[in-house]
């Protein structure tokens, strides 16, 4: 699952950086750079943290 | 309690809001009248050329005169200090002209290495605050990191970073002689070019063997050395010292270097504005992204891999508190690091002559105003939450509101300066708490808040608040004018902005994440349970740090 949580952030960035080529508009590319935020904090705080947390020292 | 800090709260809003009336004129008081002289721009007199036969008289100050000494100090510094090039001519208008030139250049190679060297103390400030917050058992530790990654991120920087970052950044004219930094590697993308990395500067070695790129190197070495003592501070008490090490040289070598060069070396979020008209493309002034969230977000990425301290959490999840042994070595770290922060962001000009670089009195000012605000929002905030001005969350303040406006701090005015200040002193706590009770991930020292969070937060305030008055030449990231936030009319800087936030948390994190990721697969990032319950000072160091001291038993992990 960390793996996925890795692909899942980088994609954020890919989704944001693509935005220029994709749109010309400011409240396009304001949307898309956003939605690209919003996937890389889902896969940090959503996938990779928790993936980490079931094996965290506490727990054992 | 609280009627205290509302009160406190409204003297300050009526003081600040009379301060603003006051400076503004009273609606009956009559403009001054104007100046007999002509219209604004127009010169009072016809210029007249000054010729070589004009200077050619001009004589210093007689040879008894000096003998006798100048007390004043008013025959010091004359015509015939000024080099002549050919002595058989004399001394001509090039002569002036090119010693007026080098005098610029100096002022700002001296302005520059200065504030580097502001900079450099900062490694002092940033070990005292992480020594401080940890346990006494690992002070040694901590405090050896926080002196070596000084050593191991030059190294690092000086054979391979600097050239990822600068090699490519061109002339900078404030320091004259930059030109042999010409070579960015980049690719066609989009319509555009899209700049990747620099390839000039490895080693200081070729044309790079130049006074002006000296400058240049020191400057942006110190910076980089900022951004990984960051990460020792969320790492601290169980880091593997050699691990430490090897993940602060690649970060010297390739993480910051990569983002730096996209920022402020001509690379692609440098161009966002030149290229598709977003703003002034990526402005971050002297850092909020390029250093601090940098640093923030490898230190986040390290407090997963590495995971949190024994007993920092119970079975079922509930942190518990580990104060640091030193509150006065915290506070007297974060004063040292206020200190060091007037060459962090003033000096980001890179010069004090020319090209709109007075305006270091206002980024200076800005600064000051900023770190006040945060240390007062935290204050505030943790006073109104706990009961008390909780010492070390008012010291993070501080740091919270100075990373904050570092980005900003050429851009924005003083009253959105003490915004920006009060938002992240605010913003620290509870980040801090979000990190610490909700993701779980145990950072010490507070600095994935402090600096990430804050981070990312001043490069959006710069495309929010930036007011558009600063003249940096005429031009910001090859596009004319200055740079303007959303509130004061420019959108488009707003998404350059954002979108150097979503290179740092998707690009910037996932680099950082997977090379530590490796190095814990190769030779492991933590050390043992044993080891890490005993203390890392005498496992990982070979001494304590004060063997004169009883440590207490729990302290110890022994009771």
């Amino acid at each position: 699952m960390a793996l996925v949580g890795l692909v899942i952030t980088f994609a954020g960035f890919v989704v944001a950086a693509a935005s220029v080529g994709v749109t010309a508009s400011t409240g396009g590319r304001l949307g898309m750079v956003l939605v690209g935020i919003a996937v890389s904090l889902a896969g940090i705080l959503g996938v990779l943290n928790p993936a980490y947390m079931k094996d965290a020292i506490w727990k054992k | 309690m609280k009627k205290v800090l509302l009160a406190f709260a409204m003297t300050w809003c009526l003081g600040t809001l009379g301060t603003v009336y006051a400076q503004a004129p009273a609606p009956d008081a009559q403009p001054p009248a104007p100046a007999p002289a002509a219209a604004p721009g127009t010169p009072a007199a016809a210029p007249v050329a000054i010729t070589d036969a004009d200077i050619k008289g001009l004589s210093g100050p007689k040879a008894e005169d000096k003998a006798k000494g100048d007390p004043a100090g008013t025959i010091t510094g004359s015509v015939a200090d000024i080099p002549v090039g050919d002595a058989k001519v004399g001394l001509t208008i090039g002569d002036v002209v090119n010693q007026v030139g080098q005098n610029m250049i100096a002022i700002n190679f001296v302005w520059t290495l200065v504030a580097g060297f502001l900079v450099m103390f900062m490694q002092a400030g940033f070990a005292a605050v992480e020594t401080g917050l940890i346990r006494a058992k690992n002070a040694n530790h901590t405090m050896m990191m926080n002196f070596m990654v000084y050593g191991a991120g030059l190294l690092a920087y000086w054979l391979i970073g600097f050239a990822i970052q600068e090699g490519g950044v061109g002339a900078v004219s404030n320091l004259g002689g930059t030109a042999p930094l010409n070579g960015e590697y980049a690719i066609h993308l989009f319509g555009k070019d899209w700049g990747l990395f620099g390839m000039n500067g490895v080693m200081l070695s070729g044309a790079t063997y130049d006074v002006g790129v000296m400058v240049m190197f020191l400057f942006q070495m110190v910076f980089m050395d900022t951004t990984l003592t960051i990460v020792t501070g969320t790492a601290a008490e169980r880091w593997k010292y050699s691990a430490f090490l090897v993940s602060s040289l690649f970060m010297g070598a390739f993480t910051y270097p990569l983002f730096a060069n996209w920022a402020w070396g001509g690379g692609w979020l440098a161009t966002l504005g030149s290229n598709y008209g977003l703003g002034h493309g990526y402005a971050d002034f002297a850092g909020s992204g390029v250093v601090h969230a940098t640093g923030g977000l490898t230190a986040m990425a390290m407090g997963i891999i590495i995971g949190p301290r024994i007993g920092k959490y119970t079975r079922d999840g509930k942190p518990n508190a580990i104060p640091g042994h030193d509150i006065t070595m915290v506070l007297l770290g974060c004063f040292i690091l206020a200190f060091g922060w007037f060459g962090f962001n003033p000096g980001s000009t890179l010069g004090a002559s020319a090209n709109g670089n007075l305006r270091i009195s206002s980024v200076a000012v800005n600064t000051m105003l900023a770190g006040m605000a945060g240390s007062f929002g935290a204050m505030s905030y943790m006073w109104s939450r706990y009961g008390k001005p909780d010492a070390s969350m008012t010291g993070n303040g501080l740091l919270a509101g100075l990373v904050a406006i570092t980005a900003p701090s050429g851009f924005v005015n003083p009253m959105a300066s003490v915004i920006i200040g009060l938002i992240a002193g605010v913003l620290v706590c509870v980040s801090v708490e979000f990190v610490d009770r909700v993701l779980r991930i145990d950072d010490p020292v507070g600095a994935i808040s402090v600096h990430g969070v804050n981070g990312l937060f001043g490069v959006i305030a710069v495309g929010l608040f930036a007011d558009g008055r600063s003249n940096f030449a005429g031009a910001w990231g090859g596009v004319p004018g200055s740079v303007t936030g959303l509130f004061y009319g420019d959108a488009g800087q707003l998404v350059a902005q954002l979108m150097g936030v979503a290179t740092l948390i998707g690009f910037v994190f996932t680099f950082s994440f997977v090379l530590n990721m490796i190095i814990d697969a190769v030779m492991g990032q933590r050390v043992t349970a044993k080891v890490e319950l005993e203390g890392l000072d005498i496992p990982e160091m070979g001494a304590v740090a004060y063997p004169d001291f009883v440590l207490k038993a729990d302290a110890m992990g022994m009771d």
